[in-house]
């Protein structure tokens, strides 16, 4: 008994020391920075006026109850999320679903979905600034113009500049879903299809009672690690409008990081990058309670 | 009884057609800036568009020996990914493994701990790594990028190969079941060969997502370590861009993802879905 009892210490010791190190690295880089950044957020740190920083308490969150810059970023970010995960899991889902059916040639559309998804974000942004979706010469207006259409602002209107911007993620990410989902579908056996065939289930009926319970599990990941990338987008933003024009496009994220870099008024964007941080965390709670609950 | 009977005509056709969208979509734009890049500054603006004309190897002179040589960016970028990818792995590995198989306490929280520093957005991070390294001096020097780059790449990294160590046999554990030094080196020579792929799909990962970075760059590098994702802005200005540079700059810095995107596609796409499928299976 002391035998198996002391095999059983070695092994949490042996745990314990391969652990530590890197557990030690995620409290150092992460957990105390956020420490930090929240007694940030309650002081005045203003590296333009440095003279007026101090302590503030609670001013800067009671600031944001009358910012109505703050409430719009709230608001696009709602709406950038929402559409862009949505967009990505009905496309790529949808996609999925068609490209199953083609005998060859899967492969060259597996190829091209990997190009989007390696590319650095600033670097789409950049490209579907100028190449894409620039007045007259980007590849949208070309289009366009063959057809006899009129050319856009894409970026300089600011209800377009939200739909570009919105297009340019959905652009990016949906072959990540559409990739997830074409290997979850190729796993499915196909004699469950076979069976249904056989009982005359038409073909709608056979995806919504025997193909969506199946890859439920996947759908309901793709949603969360879309949703967190979609909460955290920056860089493609960035580069395409700089969250212009006006404020047309600035997110929560953008706003946090104009705020404190562009503005220089670091314990406000703490404060608003606090807010940012809780809506994630309460967004992938209920998300991972959500996947606990549907099993 | 028609078991797989193949689909009519018309439906293969459509069929193509929705996928060939899908595919001119995804690449178009890519190829454009291929093309692009081998241009003049006056053929890009050129209406309507030449596919045909005599190309033009200025723009990648201009970009790796001229004024505006991306050269020194690529090698801050390649700093900056190596280091912060080999002490991800070096980390990653043993706490993924620890996490994987062996019992401990408090193992449940360990793992929402982990996955939790995985959710925190950037820019709540940024900020307090630029008032501490501006008081230390450590903006524009390749240990601050590096530190700040294992914030988003440890937890990613330790996930990962969480879900490759599962795949790992149990038998080959029995192994492990002996003294310390016994356990230390059965994980080094009998499970750490069966998870040789898993460890390679998780290190090109890191390396792209640090290559890719940006956020953190802009703020915390400067003018010695400046990222090939900050340098992209060289050829963009208020009065005007130059299209064909930025095209050929873009092509450069992103050569390195997309080879190593073409080549490990298996690769990526197994990622993607032991990260998504298996991480739906979980606990």
């Amino acid at each position: 008994m002391t035998g198996a009892r002391s095999l059983e210490q070695q092994e949490r010791r042996f745990a314990l020391a391969l652990l530590v190190p890197a557990l030690a690295v995620l409290v150092l880089t992460t957990t105390a920075p956020l420490v930090y950044l929240g007694w940030n957020s309650l002081h005045r740190i203003d590296l333009g006026m440095p003279w007026l920083s101090g302590f503030a308490g609670a001013d800067n969150f009671a600031k944001m109850g009358s910012d109505p810059r703050f409430w719009n970023s709230l608001a696009l970010t709602g709406i950038y999320t929402a559409s862009t995960v949505v967009l990505q899991v009905l496309v790529g889902l949808s996609l999925a679903l068609l490209v199953l059916q083609i005998p060859k040639g899967q492969g060259l559309l597996r190829v091209a979905a990997i190009l989007p998804i390696v590319l650095a974000p600033v670097v789409v942004g950049l490209f579907w600034r100028t190449l894409v979706l620039a007045p007259d010469v980007g590849l949208v207006d070309m289009v366009s113009r063959a057809f006899g259409l009129p050319s856009h602002n894409w970026l300089g209107d600011p209800q377009l500049a939200l739909i570009s911007v919105i297009a340019i993620h959905t652009w990016q990410w949906t072959p990540f879903a559409f990739l997830v989902l074409l290997a979850t579908l190729s796993t499915l056996p196909p004699d469950v299809y076979e069976a249904a065939r056989l009982d005359r289930a038409g073909a709608w009926q056979r995806f919504f009672h025997l193909t969506l319970p199946l890859i439920r599990p996947a759908i309901v990941m793709v949603v969360i690690l879309r949703t967190m990338t979609a909460l955290s987008a920056f860089a493609a933003i960035f580069a395409a409008t700089g969250g212009g024009p006006g404020s047309a496009t600035e997110i929560l994220n953008l706003y946090a990081y104009r705020t404190s870099f562009a503005e220089l008024n670091l314990g406000y964007g703490a404060a608003l990058a606090i807010v940012l941080m809780s809506i994630t965390l309460v967004i992938s709670y209920l998300m991972f309670r959500l996947r606990r609950a549907r099993r | 009884m028609r078991t797989a009977a193949p689909p009519p005509l018309p439906r293969v056709i459509a069929l193509y057609a929705i996928a060939g969208i899908g595919l001119a979509v995804w690449a178009f734009p890519v190829f454009w800036g291929l093309l692009t890049s081998f241009k003049t500054e006056r053929d890009v603006l050129a209406y309507p568009p030449v596919f045909v004309f005599t190309p033009t190897l200025a723009n990648y002179r201009e970009v790796i020996f001229g004024a505006s040589s991306i050269v020194p960016n690529l090698v801050s970028s390649l700093v900056v990914s190596t280091l912060a990818t080999a002490l991800t792995m070096l980390f990653a590995v043993p706490a993924a493994y620890a996490m994987a198989r062996l019992r401990f306490p408090a193992k449940r929280g360990t793992g929402f701990y982990v996955l939790a520093t995985q959710m925190l957005p950037p820019v709540g991070l940024i900020i307090p790594y630029y008032l501490v390294l501006q008081k230390i001096g450590g903006l524009d020097t390749y240990s601050g990028l590096t530190v700040i780059y294992l914030t988003f790449s440890l937890p990613f990294a330790i996930w990962l190969m969480v879900s490759y160590f599962e795949d790992v046999p149990l038998e080959m554990e029995e192994a492990a079941l002996l003294d310390r030094a016994g356990r230390l080196r059965a994980l080094w020579h009998v499970i750490l060969p069966q998870v040789k792929g898993g460890i390679a799909v998780t290190t090109i990962f890191v390396f792209l997502n640090a290559w890719n970075e940006f956020m953190f760059a802009v703020v915390l590098g400067g003018n010695r370590v400046r990222p090939v994702t900050v340098a992209m802005f060289n050829f963009i200005s208020v009065e005007q861009t130059q299209w064909a540079r930025l095209a050929a700059g873009a092509m450069l810095a992103m050569a390195p993802v997309i080879l190593i995107g073409l080549f490990a596609q298996r690769h990526i796409v197994k990622g993607l879905t032991v990260g998504a499928v298996k991480g739906g299976g979980r606990r």
